[in-house]
């Protein structure tokens, strides 16, 4: 990977060592997400898999858009 | 009360928050037919960063470039940038998915479009700059991998000439000036390059004009005129 940025790498890669938050996956309104669990209700949009290209236009489907989880 | 469904502007100060980026909406509304997408902090590749970099996602990006190619109700797209680069490979696969939809696309650099920011920038039909904004114009510079054989050089070199390669085929700059401005020494203090702001972009021929989001606006109004003008439909 080459990154072409104006950033001082030190910067870039800053807190990289911290701990990333385990994920899992969830299927809402049939698509299938990677989530980021934020208690037991809630969770984080972290990415959309999905092969319709409209999935990723949905609002609730943007990476940090909170779901309520049932 | 906590149960209750958030109201969505707050849902949407949280998008904010998390990732510095707006959603988009499902489909273009009456009386707007373009769509908005902002390239903002740190194009982001292979390598998820660290939290604190704001990013722009091409996995996510990608596929909402499709869709918007293949919405018939969506006019247009204006690009907002205002980045500090990243990811080369991210940054060009942006760019390329840009340079070759059908729909029209303007691109509008506030603040700053630096580094893998200036080929997103002119891959769009028409390249706006605002007159405070900056580009930087660099080689790729690189401390985290140590050059111990000439060919690591060689091949950070023909990573260099196809960003060059980009810039020159959809610009009106051109190659001996592109490469003048990158290798520039004395302007930046940490190393070798230019910093472009606002009309200087547009003198050296990098950008098409200096002007703000209704020159934007206005823009993409005439290329959705001229090409639906074009076409049949």
């Amino acid at each position: 990977m080459i990154l072409y940025t104006v950033l001082p790498l030190e910067d870039v890669y800053d807190g990289l060592e911290e701990e990333i938050p385990p994920t899992t996956h969830v299927v809402r309104n049939g698509v299938l997400m990677e989530v980021e669990m934020c208690g037991d209700f809630e969770a984080k949009v972290v990415r959309v898999i999905s092969s319709n290209p409209n999935d990723y236009l949905a609002a609730d489907n943007q990476p940090g858009s909170i779901l309520r989880m049932p | 009360m906590e149960q209750d469904e958030k109201p969505r502007e707050e849902t949407e100060m949280e998008t904010i928050k998390e990732l510095g980026q707006t959603e988009l909406p499902t489909a273009a509304e009456e009386g707007t037919p373009f769509h908005c997408l902002t390239i903002i902090g740190q194009i982001e590749g292979h390598m998820v960063l660290p939290p604190r970099n704001k990013t722009t996602k091409y996995e996510h990006v990608i596929p909402q470039l499709v869709a918007i190619e293949q919405n018939p109700k969506i006019k247009g797209l204006l690009v907002i940038l205002n980045t500090v680069g990243g990811d080369i490979e991210a940054g060009l696969a942006i760019a390329e998915m840009l340079k070759t939809m059908r729909t029209p696309v303007v691109s509008l650099v506030l603040g700053g479009g630096h580094s893998i920011g200036a080929p997103i920038a002119v891959a769009a039909d028409h390249s706006i700059i605002s007159e405070t904004a900056t580009m930087t114009i660099h080689p790729i510079r690189l401390s985290g991998l140590v050059i111990g054989v000439p060919q690591t050089y060689e091949y950070l070199d023909k990573m260099q000439e196809r960003v060059i390669r980009f810039i020159v085929r959809h610009s009106r700059v051109g190659t001996e000036v592109l490469r003048e401005l990158m290798f520039r020494t004395g302007e930046l203090v940490r190393d070798v390059g230019t910093v472009l702001v606002g009309e200087e972009a547009v003198n050296v021929g990098l950008i098409d004009e200096v002007g703000g989001v209704s020159t934007a606006l206005q823009r993409l109004s005439e290329l959705v005129a001229k090409r639906s003008s074009g076409d049949d439909q």
